[in-house]
């Protein structure tokens, strides 16, 4: 296997992978916190699956001026997150999800 | 020059924010005396709210000074190109998102102070999310249209969290934040997918990759193409709030003061459906994948179908007016997707849809206000019963209210009336017989729960000793309910003027 | 097997287990080392992948602010940082059929879209690729629109954030135009039937 790690479709495998672990930790995990991790996991891979496509493009750098953009969004997005998250945690004195229902009646 | 005249729209709505931002940071509190705060924008919230009114009006403006020079006269564009495309269709866009935006900023200008809301960066927040609402409408490129879309989403995260205190509000910012960044995220991978299949982030390049699929020395793989379609597709659904992803949207309403609610229910939704033509038409417009037998319109009709007739069953079970505007919003997103579906056979399919959502916008915009001068002093009107009685204590809401219900029914001669009109006449157009039927059903069985709102108005009285909500005095609220009242009835009465506009704004599928 | 693959290898494995240990620890500190261990492997996934820059800016933004903040949110909540059970608990039915089926689907997914069976190796990269030059040029020319964008983005996610997290900058007992003792003003009793939270709110 003298190709491993040198073919396309081995990091496009992993990228997914890691996407599919973050989409079962966001819909199953209670804990807002590890949910917001879980939706960071699904940015990286994606990242990951970014800068793959790109190298195989070869010329030009779409890919991962793509990439680049994700990382901002996602930092942006942490930033925003947390902030809601603590809001939250001053006003009900828990960071589990399922609390929050008491908007359905 | 000309590329600054072209952008102008843009321009003006983002670098308004910057100096409204400035202007609230130096200025000084409005406070009684010998209150302390550290906030410099406490008490100012009117002021405020009338500069972002005026300058997402200037945007407006500039808007339809473009569209009247023609974009295809302003050479120069091409230089934003592919990731702003500023068309009649992108202007148009752009002109309803000023338009929500301006009714939000003013009904925030009369809500925020009556309900003690004193968080001033309300206002650059809406204009700022404005901004990306504008450029997701005009997203070319994969790349912008992410970005733009995050902006936007960002922007509507925390005006629905600045509501401190209430645990509704922080449930509904925290709900509506994980869900729609999961969204995003499967939206992202179906992108990423795309352009590891096509090598293309622009959709233009992108539609041209997809066209070539089976054509000798193509590379592009379809098995590819499918997936990203079904994640992109997801995506945007949530974002629409198509039922089955609408889960969200009656709680994240419900929670949210209500001119971010009434922002989300108009300008997000409008540039999601901008991005989602665009998209479809541009990017993924071969004909092998748009056809009815297998491609998206037949996935698209059966969430236009769902999203009619599942939000117009729960709508009438509602208790609290809010929520029932928010399952009326996923019904109109219903409406208008009957529309996206028809934009492959018939051009003006897309036109149908851009006067539809721009109608459905100040008629939104005008119940949300109406239900906002029904509360004051801390006391919002939540449920029917607050409203009872209205028509009597304060003829002139209950009026203004009854004119936008009806607006949202689709009754004449007002704007909703002639948006579902030519939705459907599109839809019959194009031979989707069953859509537009159901459709009108479902347009029927919609009028119930508008009518109840107006048994409740006028032909209820508030039972005694039960909290009432008393309406409030607002020269900002009075401003925006009259200035969408003339929106809904010169769209309803005159609406061939717009319709040759939104004609203009087709998108073809080239 | 060459050196670039034990490489990827390594950084795969410890990727993926990083990713796994973020959605099963119950101790969120441990879950955000986990975070920390996926974005490192990616980041010398990035390496192998001749894209220097976007190595070091992962490792810069990602662990180095990201996941910095994760932990900072962590210590600050204490305790209560846990949330309830452990995580793992039978609740809504919907997320326990939700999720085996979605990684079922992605699985198939990955191996649908590895096609492992007929592996072609990267041609070579050409020379600059991945470096600050080429992905500065772009962003600077090709994509300076939603580099510009990205001003709108972060100044909404400053903004919002602060406009959140901020704790009151008025003092509560002089609220302006306020009204008569039947009512309270901030204190988000957005209906009557609510007033009880609100008085419990304030007292905290």
């Amino acid at each position: 296997m003298s190709a491993f790690g040198h073919v396309l479709e081995h990091y496009v495998l992993v990228a997914t992978l890691i996407f599919g672990i973050g989409c079962v930790g966001f819909l199953v995990r209670r804990n807002v916190l590890v949910q917001l991790m879980s939706i960071e996991l699904m940015l990286n891979a994606v990242n990951l699956a970014l800068v793959a496509y790109d190298r195989e493009q070869g010329a030009g750098s779409t890919g991962q001026t793509f990439a680049f953009f994700v990382i901002a969004v996602a930092a942006a997005e942490v930033a925003v997150g947390l902030a809601i998250i603590l809001a939250f945690y001053r006003l009900r004195g828990t960071v589990d999800g399922d609390v929050a229902d008491t908007l359905r009646h | 020059m000309n590329l600054l005249f072209g952008l102008s729209p843009f321009l003006a709505v983002g670098v308004g924010a910057l100096l409204l931002m400035l202007a609230e940071a130096f200025g000084k509190p409005n406070v009684a005396p010998g209150v302390e705060t550290t906030d410099a924008g406490a008490g100012r919230a009117g002021e405020l709210a009338l500069g972002a009114a005026v300058i997402l009006v200037i945007g407006a403006v500039l808007s339809v000074a473009v569209w009247v020079a023609g974009p295809e006269s302003l050479p120069e564009l091409t230089q934003v190109a592919p990731h702003l495309v500023i068309d009649k269709f992108t202007l148009f866009f752009s002109f309803t998102l000023c338009v929500g935006g301006a009714l939000a900023a003013l009904l925030a200008g009369g809500y925020l102070p009556e309900h003690g809301i004193d968080r001033s960066e309300f206002f650059p927040l809406l204009l700022l999310s404005t901004v990306g609402a504008m450029a997701l409408s005009a997203a070319g490129d994969l790349l912008t249209l992410f970005v733009a879309l995050e902006t936007m989403s960002l922007g509507v995260y925390s005006l629905i969290g600045l509501r401190r205190g209430s645990p509704r509000a922080a449930e509904a910012a925290l709900k509506y934040f994980l869900l729609g960044s999961f969204a995003a995220a499967i939206m992202l991978f179906g992108l990423a997918l795309l352009y590891g299949a096509t090598g293309h982030t622009d959709l233009a390049g992108i539609g041209a990759a997809v066209r070539s699929i089976g054509s000798p020395g193509s590379t592009v793989s379809a098995g590819k193409i499918l997936i990203s379609l079904v994640l992109v597709l997801v995506g945007l659904a949530f974002k629409v709030s198509a039922v089955p992803f609408h889960q969200w949207t009656p709680d994240a309403y419900e929670g949210a003061p209500t001119p971010a609610a009434t922002y989300m229910a108009v300008a997000v939704k409008s540039a999601a459906f901008a991005v989602l033509l665009r998209v479809l038409l541009v990017g993924f417009g071969d004909e092998r994948l748009a056809s009815w037998g297998a491609g998206w319109p037949p996935a698209l009709a059966v969430l236009a179908v769902l999203s009619m007739t599942v939000a117009n069953l729960v709508a009438g079970r509602q208790e609290s007016v809010k929520r029932m505007l928010a399952y009326s919003s996923i019904a109109h997103a219903g409406y208008a997707l009957v529309g996206v579906v028809a934009a492959m056979r018939s051009p003006e399919a897309v036109s149908a849809v851009a006067f539809y959502l721009l109608a459905y916008t100040v008629s939104t915009a005008g119940a949300f206000g109406a239900l906002i001068l029904c509360g004051s002093r801390g006391a919002e009107a939540v449920s029917y019963e607050d409203l009872a009685g209205v028509g009597k204590r304060h003829p002139a809401a209950a009026l203004a209210f009854s004119l936008f219900l009806f607006s949202l029914a689709g009754l004449p001669p007002t704007a909703g009336f002639f948006g579902k009109l030519y939705v459907f006449r599109t839809a019959i157009d194009s031979g989707l017989y069953t859509l537009a039927i159901l459709g009108l059903v479902n347009s029927v069985i919609g009028a119930y729960y508008y009518l109840r709102v107006m048994v409740y108005l006028y032909m209820r009285e508030p039972a005694p000793g039960a909290p009432r909500a008393v309406t409030m005095r607002s020269g900002f609220v009075a401003t925006a309910l009259v200035a969408a009242a003339i929106f809904v009835l010169l769209l309803g009465m005159a609406p061939g003027f717009t319709l040759d506009m939104a004609s203009g704004a087709a998108l073809t599928a080239r | 097997m060459t050196p670039g693959g034990y490489f990827f290898g390594v950084c795969a494995v410890v990727a993926v287990l990083g990713a796994l240990a973020t959605i099963s620890a119950r101790n969120p500190i441990r879950g955000a080392m986990g975070l920390l261990a996926t974005i490192v492997g990616i980041a010398g996934m990035y390496v192998q992948l001749s894209a220097q820059f976007l190595a070091a800016i992962q490792l810069i933004v990602y662990a180095g602010a990201v996941v910095v903040l994760f932990v900072f949110v962590i210590m600050l909540l204490g305790p209560d940082a846990h949330g309830a059970d452990g995580g793992k608990r039978p609740g809504s039915w919907a997320r326990w059929i939700a999720a085996p089926l979605v990684s079922v689907l992605l699985l198939g997914g990955a191996v649908l879209l590895a096609r492992v069976s007929t592996p072609q190796r990267f041609r070579a990269a050409p020379p600059g690729h991945g470096t600050i030059e080429a992905v500065g040029g772009d962003v600077f020319g090709r994509a300076l629109v939603p580099f510009e964008l990205s001003t709108a983005l972060l100044i909404v996610a400053a903004v919002g954030a602060i406009a959140i997290a901020r704790s009151r900058a008025t003092k509560p007992s002089e609220r302006p135009a306020s009204v008569g003792a039947t009512r309270r003003l901030f204190g988000g009793a957005i209906h009557p039937r609510d007033a009880r939270t609100v008085d419990d709110e304030v007292a905290r």
